[in-house]
Formats: structure tokens, C-alpha cells, sequence
């Protein structure tokens, strides 16, 4: 089977790269793994249903949240934590999906952007139980291997995740729901639950990531984990990948991951110009990814 | 009226969109295995009493009974699992997925069966070359097919088809209505809107003529040529 032999190696490799990198570069790639996986939840509700979410670092800032409290709070060890991030951030999809679904277009990315804004308010306002605006401190992390394996056993999943949907009708029917959701519904599809399941899948994985990164981190606030630019940051991944394929947010997120490290790190002033550039030229020049430009020449399986 | 082999009952249907009243009080009663037309000018509210049949749009008066129970007010997919399929005036096949993709993404049967049908349907009209194609680089009268053959996967019981005939070739449309036939001859009940009188003459046993959204006509073909309303509502006076 081809998609094993491909994922194989790979893990094989990620599996003893902590042995031979340096401290610095294992935090890098950690980052990597993170952004992967955020990118490839994203892709989950918007790359195949075409519901562009704007908040979805709120289910991100709700699992470090629901770790740092996990782990001060209650004494849990980090691993368990982490995951359980991801229980709130459905909570949490199934409340705001549930209406929010309905509605089309640029009225659902602007509500989430609002769900974002209002999810990192009551975080702020609620000090006794969050610590406000200054968060919560969590001990010192002693070893970073472990997470470096937790965040890239996440980005694995979310992967893997991805793939089998498009490999069964669920994903043919939320990429019919992205082509034309009237024509879906006509055929007999509940484009609403549909929609949901979707949603909830891909409000998971960011809450366990969330709750990994606490941990990493050692510190939450509102203001480091409820970033709009974060939520962007999936989105360009993503697209420069190629949206609503198995590995353009695989892509995306390692390229734009590196080139940060390399370029970006050394414009350090206008390294958010240099983003935002990249933004225009991805939906100006290749607005379906790399992935999308090499499909246009070669017949590549969904199952890439 | 209450027809006993009637699988489709429309009552004093009336749908409005501001101050316009798109369908203003029709009424149909279709007899199940039969093919029938619905024609009339442009805006007459044939698309408009499609979509209200289909529930993509909510009456505002009367009601719709499928085989005996209301279904007025359901979602759309409820409608269509009931056994109501369609197509639309203006193409709606799945561009980004696979001709062979537009096929299983819209049926629930096990994928062994569902793969099976599809083929069979490919091949009945002459797109299995075409079948890992994207739906979207087809030529519209493929996309036709494709959209008609579509709705078959879903095995409805009624079909309403929009307008099939428009921009297919004539050997393909040969083929077309061949299969509307053999359709007919396997039990299912179809409504078309068409243009194509020649179509519309030679295949539906029943016509129903809308102008301005009322029911001005209905009956066999033969009566249908000849009655002064029709010429009036399609010529004037």
C-alpha cells in the first residue's frame, strides 16, 4: 500500500530525530508538529466544507486552558491533560456549530471571529478560576522529548485523520458540501450533520494541542493563546498546501514553518509584512496550493 | 381528485417572493409510473413549484402529499430519502470531485453495490472514459448526464428533471429519452419541465401548462396543442 510506504519512513525519522537534534532544534520541531496539526484540523471543517472558521484558535485557547487547570489544579499528570483538552473544545463546537452552521459564507468566518473574542473575554473576566489577564503559571517543564512525541503523535493523527475521511463517502460528502451544498441536500444528504460531525472533529485536535503546548509553554494567558494570528497562520498553511487534500497542510505547515526559521527570523521588523505578503500572493497566484497546481498536471489520488 | 394511484399531490400550492406570487394556488396530481410535462412561458413558476416540491422552498399556502403524507415543511434531504429526486435548470454536478465521485458521494448503499451501479450508469451514457475526470472539465452536455444519472443512484421513485433536453446533442437525447422510457417501464414516475415541445409531445402522457403561476391547462398532448389558452399564454393574443 502506497500511503503506508510514504508514512512509514516518515515516522520512522520523526521517531529518532529528538536522538541527534539539538535541544533548539527539537523546540522547532515541536513547532512543526503543532502547526500541522492545526493546519490539518482547519482543513477539516474548512478545506473540505468550505466553512472558512476564523476562531478556531478558540478551541486551541480553551485546551491550554482546561490543561493549565487540569495540572495545577487538580494535580493531573500532563499527558492526560492534554488530551482532555480536547472535551471542552467540543463542548464548545457542538454550542457555537450547532447555529453557527446554518449560516453561509462570510457570515459563519464572522462568527467565529466573534466566538474568539468572546471566549478570550470570559476567560479574562472569570480571574479567580483563570488568573485574568495575567493566566496561570505552570511548573517548569523538565525534559521537552515527551511533548516532542505527544505534539507529534497529534499531528500524525490529525493526519491520518484526514485521510481516511477522504478515503470514504463522509468526505466525498463534505467536498460535495464545499461544491454546491444545495445540490447536496437535494440528494438526500443532512448537510447539517454533516457540517457538525465535521466540526467537532476538527475543534478536537487543536484542544489537545492546546493542552500540550500549556505544558510546553509553562504559562497561559488570553492574550498568547487567543491570537487571531494564529487562526491565520492555519489558514495560510493550509491553503500554500493545498486545502482539502491529505498532505497540504502537511506542506504548508513544514514549509512556512522553515522559512520562518530561516528568512523571517532575520527581517525580524518586517517579518509580518513578509506574511502578509505571502497571504496576497497564496490567494492572488495559487489559490488551491501546491498540491492544487500539481493536480492541474498530474492526476493525483484523493488519497494525497 | 384524490386520485388512488396519484404518488404526487400538489393542493392549492401558492409560494410568493415579495409581491410577487410565483405559484398562486396550483394543483397537480400525478399518477405514479406515468411521464409527465410541465410547461409554460419563462417565470411561470415551474422551477418555483419544483423547488417547493423538493422543500428548498416553503409554501405559503396548500400542501404536498408524496404517496399519501404530507411533505411540505421537511429539509430538502428528507424529501429526497423519501424517494423525490431531481436535477436543476442550471447544472449543479460537483465540480472538484470525480464524475465517478458525484456517483457514490450521494448514495447510502454498501460501496461494493453503490460502485457497481455506478459503473452500470457510466456506461449507459457512454462516460466511463470519463469517470476519474473532474465533473467540472466535462462539456455541459456531459455534465447533463452526469447530473441525470446522479440523481438515479439515489433510486428515487419520483423523478422531476429540469429541463434535461437543453444543450444535449441529438443522438445523446435519442438516448435520453429512451432511458426516461425504460424508466417509466420500471415503475418510476417522472415530471419534466421542458422547452422542447418535441420532447414534451412525444414522451408525456400528461401536460400541465403554468402561466404567471396558476395551472391554465392540463391534459394529453393532443389536447394540450390546441387549446386557446396555451397559444395565448405563449403567443398573446
Amino acid at each position: 500500500m502506497r500511503p503506508a510506504a510514504i508514512a512509514l519512513p516518515v515516522l520512522a525519522l520523526v521517531a529518532v530525530l529528538p536522538a541527534v537534534l539539538s535541544g533548539y532544534h527539537v523546540s522547532f520541531m515541536i513547532q512543526v508538529f503543532m502547526w500541522i496539526a492545526l493546519a490539518g484540523s482547519w482543513n477539516i471543517i474548512s478545506g473540505f466544507t468550505g466553512y472558512v472558521s476564523f476562531g478556531h484558535v478558540a478551541f486551541f485557547g480553551i485546551g491550554t486552558y482546561t490543561a493549565a487547570l487540569l495540572i495545577t489544579k487538580a494535580g493531573w499528570h500532563w499527558l492526560p491533560a492534554g488530551l482532555a483538552g480536547c472535551v471542552p473544545a467540543m463542548m464548545l463546537a457542538l454550542v457555537i456549530g450547532y447555529p453557527c452552521l446554518r449560516l453561509k459564507g462570510p457570515y459563519f468566518a464572522i462568527s467565529m471571529l466573534g466566538l474568539n473574542e468572546v471566549v478570550r473575554a470570559l476567560v479574562s473576566y472569570f480571574e479567580g478560576f483563570t488568573g485574568g489577564g495575567a493566566g496561570i503559571s505552570l511548573p517548569p517543564i523538565e525534559a521537552i522529548v515527551p511533548v516532542y512525541y505527544a505534539m507529534a503523535g497529534v499531528a500524525f493523527a490529525v493526519t491520518l485523520t484526514t485521510y481516511l475521511i477522504l478515503n470514504s463517502r463522509f468526505g466525498l460528502r463534505l467536498l460535495s458540501i464545499r461544491e454546491d451544498e444545495i445540490a447536496a441536500e437535494a440528494m438526500g444528504m443532512n448537510t447539517a450533520r454533516l457540517k457538525l460531525y465535521a466540526f467537532l472533529l476538527s475543534a478536537a485536535f487543536p484542544g489537545i494541542v492546546g493542552g500540550f503546548y500549556a505544558w510546553y509553554a509553562s504559562h497561559v494567558e488570553p492574550l498568547s493563546v487567543f491570537p487571531l494570528i494564529t487562526t491565520i497562520t492555519m489558514i495560510i498553511m493550509c491553503l500554500f498546501g493545498g486545502s482539502g487534500t491529505v498532505l497540504g497542510p502537511v506542506i504548508g505547515a513544514v514549509l512556512l514553518s522553515v522559512l520562518q526559521e530561516l528568512v523571517w527570523a532575520r527581517f525580524l521588523f518586517v517579518h509580518q509584512a513578509l506574511f502578509g505578503a505571502l497571504i496576497v500572493a497564496v490567494v492572488l497566484i495559487m489559490p488551491r496550493g501546491i498540491l492544487g497546481i500539481l493536480r492541474q498536471y498530474y492526476p493525483l489520488p484523493r488519497s494525497i | 381528485m384524490a386520485d388512488a394511484a396519484a404518488i404526487l399531490e400538489v393542493r392549492d400550492a401558492v409560494k410568493r417572493f415579495g409581491g410577487v406570487t410565483a405559484v398562486n394556488g396550483c394543483s397537480l396530481s400525478l399518477a405514479a409510473g406515468r411521464i409527465h410535462g410541465l410547461i409554460g412561458p419563462n417565470g411561470s413558476g415551474k422551477t418555483t413549484l419544483f423547488n417547493c416540491i423538493t422543500g428548498l422552498e416553503r409554501l405559503d399556502a396548500g400542501e404536498i402529499r408524496f404517496k399519501g403524507r404530507r411533505i411540505d415543511g421537511l429539509r430538502p434531504h428528507r424529501v429526497a430519502r423519501r424517494g423525490i429526486g431531481r436535477t436543476f435548470q442550471i447544472i449543479r454536478v460537483f465540480p472538484q470531485l470525480t464524475a465517478l465521485e458525484n456517483l457514490l458521494a450521494v448514495t447510502e448503499a454498501p460501496i461494493e453495490q453503490a460502485r457497481a451501479r455506478a459503473k452500470e450508469l457510466l456506461e449507459f451514457v457512454k462516460l466511463t472514459r470519463l469517470k476519474d475526470e473532474y465533473a467540472g472539465n466535462l462539456s455541459y452536455g456531459q455534465q447533463k448526464l452526469l447530473e441525470f444519472i446522479r440523481v438515479l443512484m439515489t433510486d428515487p421513485e419520483l423523478i422531476l428533471l429540469d429541463e434535461p433536453a437543453a444543450g444535449v446533442n441529438r443522438t445523446l437525447l435519442n438516448d435520453l429519452l429512451a432511458a426516461m422510457a425504460r424508466l417509466r417501464d420500471e415503475g418510476k414516475t417522472i415530471l419534466i419541465v421542458e422547452h422542447d415541445m418535441k420532447v414534451v409531445m412525444g414522451l408525456c402522457e400528461t401536460i400541465y401548462v403554468l402561466d404567471y403561476g396558476e395551472k391554465i391547462a392540463e391534459g394529453p398532448p393532443s389536447a394540450i396543442q390546441g387549446n386557446e389558452r396555451v397559444i395565448e399564454a405563449y403567443f398573446g393574443r
